[in-house]
């Protein structure tokens, strides 16, 4: 935090399907808070001109620009990062992260990038191997999360603990809950169901000393049964992406089931759009903007690509609420039980 | 302790796996590292040694008998000069 009291948000404002523009305008938004301070990574001359499109003065302003040699465009390949591009945008803006000057960081370009970024030049907390991102299940299943969401498409055993805890962390962090169930989702209840690295996880998590409830099936994600649930990156995003996709698709249905009765096609519109909880999840994620990468031993948050400068504003404001809720700290503070026992 | 010694610890740390494993003939794939774990790997070999592997030598490497190879070779001539 500055001395100020400002959390400090480093952005990587090369990255995005609508960067720099859309980025920069939604730092300017989030900055009409007094509590924010913000970086913006980039090539100076680039941001320079689009800050100066909203008649940006440089005196006594939150938002600062921080000059990057590079970025990475969405078709080269993430690990680049490391050692063809250290000093692209999304790696200088985790070095501010890892160096103290910034407290959070925010990219919505590649988010392999920004997770071998955070990886490489932030570091994973101790016994994580990699990150991975946690998600509520929004008001079908609001007592639910779910991890990893896509961060980690293949996964070893031992990372679906560490999954567990950061899922733990977040459940009691932000949804209240005292004692988390945790479930692993799997192809069948037994213990021996499930892929080689799903059942080695299963006894992994019995010996964890969590609230392992055992494994649960696609029929229970939103029976509210568990209120972790634990799988790899693969399967987390495929259901993610057609759990957002069943609202409006619902909808279509029935508007086209109804199609001879017209003023019900209206009447379903509007039920759908005000109670269906369906069709709300995807605001509800546009609305954190994007996820937490868990397991970095700073805050990093992914914004979606086809972020726009509302979504920007919205993960500036959630990174910042993460600094503030103190995650890394409580994690770190959770992992170190389970480091001391010798179970990661 | 040996080169290959080191950089067995480097591996063995970087992707989690038992150092038994780790053998001279094993690939990467057999050691379970992926892309991100061997330019990891990469990058601290050439911080602990103070030698450089460019990305062409690099994609030579069909295992870890080879990489070791590589890394010992050039220490040997950072040592001559």
């Amino acid at each position: 935090m500055a001395q100020n009291g400002r959390i400090r948000v480093a952005v990587d404002a090369m990255g995005g399907d609508y960067a720099p523009g859309e980025i920069v305008k939604g730092a300017m938004l989030a900055a009409r808070k007094d509590d924010v301070e913000i970086f913006l990574v980039g090539a100076p001359d680039v941001l320079e001109k689009e800050l100066a499109k909203h008649k940006f003065t440089a005196n006594g302003s939150p938002i600062h620009i921080v000059g990057a040699g590079d970025f990475i465009k969405e078709n080269e390949s993430p690990v680049d990062v490391v050692r063809r591009k250290p000093n692209c945008s999304v790696a200088v803006a985790a070095k501010m992260v890892k160096s103290g000057e910034a407290d959070a960081l925010l990219s919505a370009g590649s988010s392999g990038a920004a997770a071998i970024s955070a990886i490489q030049f932030i570091g994973m907390l101790d016994g994580v191997y990699r990150p991975a991102i946690v998600g509520s299940l929004g008001s079908f299943a609001a007592n639910t999360v779910m991890v990893d969401l896509g961060a980690n498409v293949d996964c070893k055993p031992h990372q679906f603990l560490t999954f567990a805890i950061a899922g733990s962390v977040y459940a009691k962090k932000f949804l209240n809950i005292a004692d988390p169930k945790i479930a692993l989702l799997s192809t069948g209840g037994e213990e021996t169901k499930g892929s080689e690295a799903v059942r080695e996880a299963y006894s992994l998590l019995k010996n964890s000393g969590l609230n392992f409830i055992g494994n649960i099936e696609g029929s229970d994600i939103l029976s509210g049964k568990a209120n972790v649930i634990v799988c790899d990156g693969f399967v987390g995003n495929v259901l993610l992406k057609f759990y957002e996709s069943i609202g409006a698709y619902a909808q279509v249905w029935t508007e086209r089931k109804l199609k001879k009765y017209l003023p019900l096609r209206a009447l379903v519109r509007l039920l759908f759009k005000g109670l269906f909880p369906a069709t709300k999840i995807s605001s509800e994620t546009e609305k954190q903007g994007g996820g937490i990468l868990w397991g970095v031993d700073g805050v990093v948050k992914i914004a979606h690509g086809a972020s726009r400068a509302p979504q920007i504003a919205n993960a500036i404001e959630s990174a910042k609420e993460a600094v503030k809720a103190g995650v890394v700290e409580s994690l770190k503070l959770e992992l170190a039980k389970f480091n001391q026992g010798g179970k990661l | 302790m040996s080169i290959e010694e080191q950089v067995k610890d480097i591996l063995a740390r970087i992707t989690r796996v038992d150092k038994n494993i780790i053998t001279r003939e094993a690939t990467f794939k057999e050691i379970k590292a992926d892309s991100l774990d061997v330019v990891q790997a990469l990058v601290a070999v050439e911080e602990t040694f103070g030698i450089e592997i460019p990305d062409e030598e690099a994609q030579k490497f069909q295992n870890f008998g080879d990489f070791v190879s590589y890394v010992e070779d050039r220490v040997a001539q950072k040592e001559k000069v």
